[in-house]
């Protein structure tokens, strides 16, 4: 709150408050660096952030005004010393959002408020107060208020009923009844009522009444269970601030049907959709996938065609789609080599929390940089959004950096700089993008009894098309609707890209189709920069540039970058080490065995008191600094209290983990009752994993805090 | 886990906020009431993130209480969402000797009702803290005041603390754990958190396998 001025020397300074920077800030903060960082935006995690709707509908906004505003940079040359030189950063974002683009579906009436191009579909009374170029078309009477060019498109009666308050021309058009329309207006078959019925519940005002419960990634990701974020949530303590959920289905698109993919063996086993010659070709080429001694049968194949190599398996046409397109996620050329990888990565993945590979962050995925944020301020890191580097000052004879110039043109010196993409504006340009939908419709693509699934859908294309469905209890949507985001390398516009498979797999406006399919209540189009080309050659030796998101699943990339920037950092650190438990920091003046806390555990052991306990007096306690937390061991404390903690958390774990065999054992009893469904004698890695979940839950728990090898500092 | 009686007795986990500006005595407030301990000695807080403690509450209630420290580090008035997410509870602490941090407690107010609302959409119950009044000079009688501020700002009342003294945490405290629990009388909160996931260390053996990528 208080708008003081910042220190004037920190060790790292970091700007941009994505995955990669806030890895690399927590890092460097747990090791004892002084770290400042800072974001120009006024929120948290940059591309990688979630918005609320509301938050997203002025992020658009933002993203068609402010490429008008250009801030000459100032000259600092007065803060410089002697033999330094000024490297100056852009002060906005040059790796843009480009084709932004609006649809507004809802059905009742409705009061839209434009400030980007958009397209409304109006069937109820309208109004339309457009700051910008719209299309509305309209079939209800309706009101445009309009500050932009815009073209009204109205049925040849309803025009009449249209009014238009225009400060910059209108265009009007007629058109004469559509067919189909009034085809639709005339089936009021039983079916389609009770879908009315059920589509009229939300209204954009009620979304936007509610928008605050939505939490709208830009990126589209999952975490692998086994990929190299988990683990680093894990290894760190950092997961202490995150709860996921398992994705439930991996489904796929084809002969224009939704489908549920088998991929874990109770899945296989339970598949309506294969026969059963089919699944015993399936176990026993996903079994000989994750054989070490694999490279032997497809050494021919290696840099081969991926279908050719499961043509040459003779795989049925059903499992290739299956493991072409869901479980190795390929097109059907990727190198046989590459396609296997893949597939290994995702069997391996199966089965730690549940039967698919995935998770997904409770609150969207913009909540993952937020965590490694707050554990960096946690141990001294100091934050400030709103804020930004200006310009970085270089010592010529040595090229290193010294010190920034932040946006109030104060100097701070550092030891090291680490800045997000596209700072330069020089010659940075996007090299490939990600064409990006997010849509709110009003229910899943594949409809099931158990309501609340979390999908991915692969769809195959010339560029294949990734569909995350997230339901209510993901935290990201708000109940009686389902937000999808669909991600894939662009070919054109992200509308270009992404429509036809949303008209297709959902009812809009352009649909054609009145069936049971979930209608789109809101929808946002936008391309997405991936990765920026070469920005500048020879950046000094102790300044590091992070990348952005790219356009894959996984986050190893990005953290792979993080430990290399770290590692360039401080070579002989440790990266993430665990933080110390809460329960586990022991204060001085507290004597570990007779801490306040560990009675207040057990409630049998102090009836009577509000858990605290009258023995530990305050002794004249804490002349140290109570900060430097010695958080090793205090063993009489740390296991009561971890017992304490476990039982909430644990069922949820060991819940996903049994779900998986009931379904296996009632579709194939064949299979050897061994749970989650792998082979157990073809298949000695997947089984490996298994026990290691379970058990490590509570046997884990006493020896996590190693943290600092000082032992015996409470005897 | 509590003993025998497992179905009778009722477990919350309640995560409350304690805010406000640099060194008005938040951390301390906590370690008074959690530790028992108060220090004279100022330090920014290093590597803390909340501290639990455990109130029996009644014969059948168990509260857990999470007080969530802001790292002193985010003075600056940008905490991250997961400082706020999920929070049921806030303590708004400000120092009697400094008026400035009496001025910044609407602000302090406002964001935390930006940033997090009850599951019914309402501003979560919070408690005004006028910390250090065992410092304080003048006795002017402010009491009326305070209790019009509060009604004005939102909170649900105020109560002069001092964690050197140990004056009136405890009963602060005891205040804002009514508020959340008849706030949270039917709440669905085992309903919605059963298929949650929380990861865990495990035993980082064998773990030689998920190299592939």
């Amino acid at each position: 709150m208080a708008s003081e001025h910042l220190p004037s020397e920190f060790d790292v300074v970091i700007l941009g408050t994505g995955l990669v920077e806030s890895v690399v800030a927590a890092a460097c903060s747990r090791v004892g660096q002084r770290v400042l960082h800072l974001d120009r935006r006024s929120y948290y995690a940059g591309k990688w952030a979630s918005f609320t709707l509301n938050g997203l509908l002025s992020w658009i906004d933002e993203q068609n005004t402010t490429l008008a505003s250009e801030e000459q940079s100032k000259d600092w040359s007065a803060l410089l010393e002697e033999g330094e030189d000024l490297i100056g950063l852009s002060t906005r974002d040059v790796s843009p959002v480009t084709n932004l683009q609006v649809f507004n579906y809802t059905r009742s009436p409705c009061l839209l408020v434009a400030r980007s191009p958009c397209l409304l579909v109006a069937r109820s009374p309208c109004l339309l107060v457009a700051r910008s170029p719209c299309l509305l078309v309209a079939r209800s009477p309706c009101l445009l208020v309009a500050r932009s060019p815009c073209l009204l498109v109205a049925r040849y009666q309803l025009l009449r009923e249209c009014f238009c308050f225009s400060e910059e021309e209108v265009e009007e058009e007629e058109v004469e009844e559509e067919v189909e329309e009034e085809g639709q207006d005339q089936t009021p078959a039983r079916e389609t009522e009770q879908e009315e019925k059920r589509r009229k519940r939300l209204s954009y005002a009620e979304l936007l009444k509610e928008g605050r419960r939505f939490n709208i990634d830009l990126v589209s990701k999952l975490l692998y269970s086994r990929g190299a974020l988990i683990d680093l949530l894990i290894k760190s303590n950092v997961s202490r601030y995150a709860e996921f959920k398992n994705v439930t289905r991996i489904l796929t698109c084809r002969h224009g049907n939704i489908e549920q993919v088998p991929c874990s063996r109770s899945d296989v086993f339970s598949s309506r959709l294969l026969s059963v010659v089919e699944k015993r070709m399936l176990m026993r080429f996903l079994t000989s996938c994750l054989d070490q001694d694999t490279p032997l049968l497809y050494q021919d194949f290696a840099q081969r065609p991926y279908l050719e190599f499961l043509q040459h398996h003779k795989l049925s046409e059903n499992l290739q789609h299956f493991l072409l397109h869901s479980i190795s996620m390929a097109t059907p050329d990727t190198p046989t080599a590459t396609a296997l990888t893949a597939t290994r990565h995702f069997l391996q993945c199966l089965g730690r929390y549940g039967n698919t590979p995935f998770l997904f962050p409770l609150y969207g995925l913009g909540e993952i940089p937020q965590c490694f944020c707050r554990m960096c301020a946690v141990f001294g890191g100091i934050y400030c959004l709103r804020h930004s580097v200006q310009a970085v000052v270089v010592d010529k004879s040595s090229n290193r950096c010294k010190a920034v110039i932040d946006s109030q043109g104060q100097r701070i010196s550092c030891s090291h700089v680490v800045l997000e993409e596209g700072c330069f504006t020089q010659n940075a340009t996007p090299t490939r993008w990600v064409s990006r939908a997010v849509l709110i419709t009003d229910g899943s693509v594949l409809p099931s009894e158990a309501e609340q699934q979390v999908s991915i859908v692969t769809i195959p294309s010339e560029s294949p098309v990734r569909l995350v469905e997230l339901c209510p209890s993901s935290m990201t949507c708000i109940p009686g609707t389902h937000l999808v985001h669909l991600t894939c390398q662009s070919l054109g516009s992200a509308f270009q890209d992404l429509s036809p498979v949303v008209t297709r797999l959902f009812q809009t406006a352009d649909s054609d189709h009145h069936d049971q399919r979930p209608g789109v209540l809101w929808c946002f189009y936008f391309n997405m920069s991936e990765g920026l080309g070469s920005e500048v050659s020879e950046l000094p030796s102790n300044l590091f540039v992070c990348p952005g998101p790219d356009g894959s699943l996984g986050h190893d990339h990005a953290i792979a970058q993080a430990e290399l920037i770290f590692q360039k950092i401080l070579p002989d650190e440790d990266f993430c080490p665990p933080a110390p438990n809460p329960e586990d920091v022991l204060y001085p003046g507290e004597e570990p065995g007779t801490g306040p806390s560990h009675q207040g555990e057990e409630p049998q052991t102090s009836p009577s008191h509000q858990g605290e306990e009258p023995e530990t007096s305050p002794s004249p306690q804490g002349e140290e600094p109570q900060t430097s937390p010695t958080h090793q061991g205090e063993e009489p404390e740390t296991s009561p209290s971890h017992q304490g903690e476990e039982p909430e958390t644990s069922p949820s774990l060991q819940g996903a983990e049994p779900e998986t065999s009931p379904s296996l054992q009632g579709a194939e009893p064949e299979t050897s009752p061994s749970h989650q469904g792998k082979e157990p004698e073809t298949s000695p890695s997947l089984q490996g994993e298994e026990p290691e979940t379970s058990p490590s839950l509570q046997g884990a728990e006493p020896e996590k805090i190693p943290v600092q090898p000082e032992n015996g500092t409470q005897g | 886990m509590a003993g025998g009686s497992v179905s009778e007795c009722k477990e919350y986990l309640f995560k409350v906020l304690v805010i406000g500006e640099l060194g008005v005595g938040k951390t301390s407030i906590i370690k008074r009431y959690v530790h028992q301990l108060f220090s004279q000695h100022y330090r920014a807080t290093i590597g803390v993130d909340f501290a639990l403690k455990v109130i029996n509450w009644d014969s059948k209630t168990l509260v857990r209480l999470q007080l969530w420290d802001i790292a002193g580090q985010e003075r600056f008035g940008n905490m991250t969402r997961v400082y706020y997410k999920e929070a049921v509870g806030a303590f708004v602490v400000f120092d009697v000797t400094r008026g400035s941090t009496f001025e910044a407690v609407s602000k302090w107010k406002h964001d935390l009702d930006s940033k997090v609302k009850l599951a019914n959409g309402s501003p979560i119950p919070s408690v005004l803290l006028a910390n250090k009044c065992d410092q304080k000079k003048d006795t002017s009688n402010s009491t009326s005041l305070m209790d019009n501020f509060c009604r004005e700002t939102g909170f649900l009342g105020w109560f002069e603390t001092s964690a050197k003294d140990n004056i009136n945490v405890d009963e602060a405290s005891r205040f804002l754990v009514e508020n959340i629990l008849a706030n949270d009388k039917g709440l669905p909160y085992e309903e919605t958190n059963g298929d949650r996931i929380k990861l865990h260390q495990e035993t980082v053996a064998a773990e030689s396998k998920s190299g592939c990528c």
